[in-house]
């Protein structure tokens, strides 16, 4: 196996378009996204600064009072009645919202002002605000209802924004998502508990608990999300490598001295594993070196990277076994042509290698996890932001579940002792 | 030592070897000439073991090697139509590569490397890129790297296509070496009729598919002992001549070359006065006449009717 691998891996080293794709490429995308991007994953949060108007249309007294009138029919016994008016009276939908608006974990990011809504209309219209937030009729009263008697669909939140597709108003919407989210969900938690009400407090430490992590900076974002997504073009270069070979009647050549034709096909896994290997090493050094991507200097940390790099390749050496077979067995460069001119910036964009997959449909999510890529990077992330070796065991068991999926196709597809095509 | 009986690929609806039979003695130099698309390539594909045939049997030394093709690929090597070689890497380089895979190593793959690179004449240039030679230089490399493991039977498919003349008559003094020199058996494809007779013991012509004659050279060559060759050279191409020439009673096959005809005649048949009178009818310049022996492209045109560079 020494001899393919020693050619395969001269090989590439003097195909510079490959090694510009391999090297070149990727740390370009890292220091463009990073540094284009910074605001949004550093928590230098001044990026997302954005005005907005805040406009209440519903009478919060008076649905309290509804609701206090609504208890006092109820003929429950006086205390039990008294409890939950008290509750109604405390919970407050509207001062918890402004509270997480103007909460120190936001940094004052998000300023209020008070508006009517024709106000905020004009205001949106003239950009001398970014947003407007609307409290609509009722939405104390469905809110209450739903915490106190587990009735009505919960709460609702209106959001208008100058650009909705800006990123300011994308975290702004996910925050009041968040909200209504935990605010419906803690009056379900509650009602579970035994009708023990939800606090301003708990809520707010809801919220504080996904802003308490150590931020992601945008440069670590984009090293992981671009090397994981370049190590797959190493598959279709070997792929392509392949096709040559048989082209060339080089493979002819090579099946005529008679060597197990495994060995070839392991030749093939193997230096793209390397490969991979090598370039991660190089990705994450230079990326630590220029912009100071990862500043955690301990052994522990990049045995942890290192492990998951290790993994990664292996999956990719599979992938680069599974597109040589089907090439060989097919006959033609499509395979590795259509997996770089394209499924490769699929499973990028579904493994979250340009953007965080959060705001997507769940099963866009799942399959994106259940790439090598997107496995990957779960798993990096996880490392980098706690690292306990009991965080990998999910995205690892992916990675090597896909290799082991790709390694037996390709064995399958690959020609063998003997067989000719 | 090496015999096809009845060797036939099909690819859906063509056929593109039809029931080909043809042995290889030790020692001895073949030549399987053919125009483009004969089904030469095919033919030799199969008898390498690449190709599996649709029907037929491939034997080395009586037994046929369909199913177990390891004794016939330790013994044989193919110098295929293409540079199968790397082209990123040096010519030492690819020689190494394939003497590694044959299972070479130490001091005996360098011996071999060395030696290999001194038959094909490129010693001196060993370290440079594939891709940097001229076609001739890469053509001798690719019989270098056939030659790495020292095989017994050496099948070359059109090897100087494409090549200079010096690269060529290099190309060929080496396997002419490599047959009566060390006894090397070789089977030749061309469709260079004067490389085949160069080097050839025997001939099988192939056309369409089929064997359509075979035999020593002097055998097939006496497939036109009741003929003779005539070859008119004119100042320049006369198409309504040529056509009327070829239509004179007692000529039996007329092909056109851009300013000359080649005629075959039978043996006595009193055709050049008619033929003198025609081209002055037309006002046609005869520069050279020639009465030739035959060759066997004058074989091929007899048997098909067509040149075997059509």
């Amino acid at each position: 196996m020494g001899a393919f691998l020693v050619k395969d891996i001269m090989l590439l080293l003097r195909d510079r378009s490959e090694l510009l794709v391999l090297l070149a490429m990727p740390f370009l995308l890292i220091a463009i996204l990073g540094f284009s991007l910074r605001g949004i994953f550093s928590g230098d949060l001044e990026a997302l600064e954005m005005d907005v108007a805040f406009v209440t249309l519903d009478d919060e007294a008076q649905a309290v009072e509804a609701i206090q009138n609504e208890i006092d029919a109820m003929g429950i016994p006086q205390a039990d009645a008294e409890a939950l008016k008290q509750a109604a009276a405390a919970i407050s939908p509207q001062t918890m919202l402004v509270s997480l608006l103007e909460s120190e974990n936001l940094d004052g990011l998000i300023p209020l002002q008070n508006m009517e809504q024709a106000q905020a209309a004009e205001g949106l219209e003239e950009e001398t605000v970014d947003a407007v937030i609307t409290i609509p009729d009722g939405f104390t009263e469905a809110a209450l209802r739903n915490m106190l008697f587990g009735s009505g669909d919960g709460t609702e939140l209106q959001m208008l924004a100058a650009d909705l597709t800006s990123p300011q108003a994308e975290v702004l919407n996910s925050i009041l998502e968040e909200f209504v989210g935990t605010v419906n969900f803690e009056a379900a938690i509650s009602r579970l508990a035994g009708g023990e009400t939800v606090t301003g407090a708990e809520v707010a430490g809801g919220v504080e608990t996904i802003t308490a992590r150590p931020p992601i900076s945008s440069f670590q974002y984009y090293t992981i999300g671009m090397a994981v997504m370049f190590v797959l073009f190493v598959g279709s270069t070997i792929a392509s490598q392949a096709n040559l070979e048989q082209k060339q009647m080089v493979f002819d050549r090579i099946l005529l001295s008679d060597r197990p034709p495994l060995l070839y096909l392991g030749s093939k896994a193997l230096a793209a594993s390397l490969i991979v290997l090598v370039q991660l090493i190089l990705l994450f050094d230079l990326s630590s070196l220029i912009f100071r991507t990862f500043s955690a200097d301990s052994w522990s940390f990049w045995f942890g990277v290192a492990i998951i790099s290790v993994v990664l390749a292996a999956a990719v050496g599979c992938l680069a076994a599974l597109m040589t077979s089907l090439t060989l067995r097919l006959q033609s460069d499509a395979v590795p042509s259509i997996f770089s001119g394209g499924v490769i910036a699929l499973m990028a964009f579904l493994g979250g290698s340009f953007m965080p997959m959060g705001g997507t449909p769940e099963i866009l999510q799942t399959i994106g996890n259940w790439t090598p890529n997107g496995a990957a990077m779960s798993a990096y992330f996880s490392w980098l932001l706690e690292p306990e070796a009991g965080n990998l065991a999910g995205p690892l068991t992916r990675i090597g579940i896909t290799a082991l999926l790709f390694l037996l196709v390709a064995l399958a597809v690959f020609p063998k002792k003997g067989e000719v095509l | 030592m090496l015999d096809t009986d009845k060797l036939t690929k099909k690819f859906k609806d063509t056929v593109a070897v039809d029931n080909v039979t043809i042995s290889l003695r030790q020692g001895e130099s073949v030549g399987l000439l053919g125009p483009n698309g004969a089904g030469k390539s095919t033919a030799i594909a199969m008898i390498s073991t690449l190709m599996k045939p649709t029907s037929g049997d491939v034997r080395l030394h009586g037994k046929s090697v369909l199913k177990n093709n390891g004794a016939m690929r330790a013994i044989l090597v193919v110098v295929p139509q293409k540079i199968a070689l790397y082209e990123e890497l040096s010519a030492y380089e690819n020689l190494k590569f394939f003497g590694r895979i044959y299972g070479l190593t130490g001091k005996k793959l360098e011996g071999q490397i060395q030696y290999v690179l001194e038959l094909v004449g490129l010693s001196d240039r060993q370290k440079e890129l594939v891709k940097n030679y001229s076609g001739g230089m890469q053509r001798r490399v690719n019989l270098a790297a056939a030659m790495m493991h020292e095989p017994e039977v050496l099948i070359m498919d059109e090897p100087t296509v494409g090549i200079d003349p010096q690269s060529r008559n290099h190309l060929l003094e080496t396997i002419r070496k490599l047959n009566r020199e060390q006894g090397m058996t070789v089977l030749y494809t061309s469709h260079y009729m004067e490389e085949v007779e160069k080097l050839c013991d025997r001939v099988y012509i192939m056309d369409h598919g089929k064997v359509i004659a075979s035999g020593t050279k002097e055998e097939l060559k006496g497939i036109l002992s009741e003929e003779e060759t005539v070859w008119i050279e004119f100042d320049k191409s006369y198409p309504k001549l040529f056509e009327k020439l070829g239509q004179i009673e007692g000529i039996q096959h007329a092909v056109t070359d851009e300013h000359s005809l080649k005629l075959i005649i039978p043996k006595g048949a009193r055709v050049l006065g008619t033929l003198f009178h025609e081209a002055e009818r037309y006002g046609a310049q005869i520069i050279n006449v020639n009465v030739q022996t035959p060759t066997l492209e004058d074989v091929f045109l007899r048997l098909t009717g067509r040149k075997l560079r059509d």
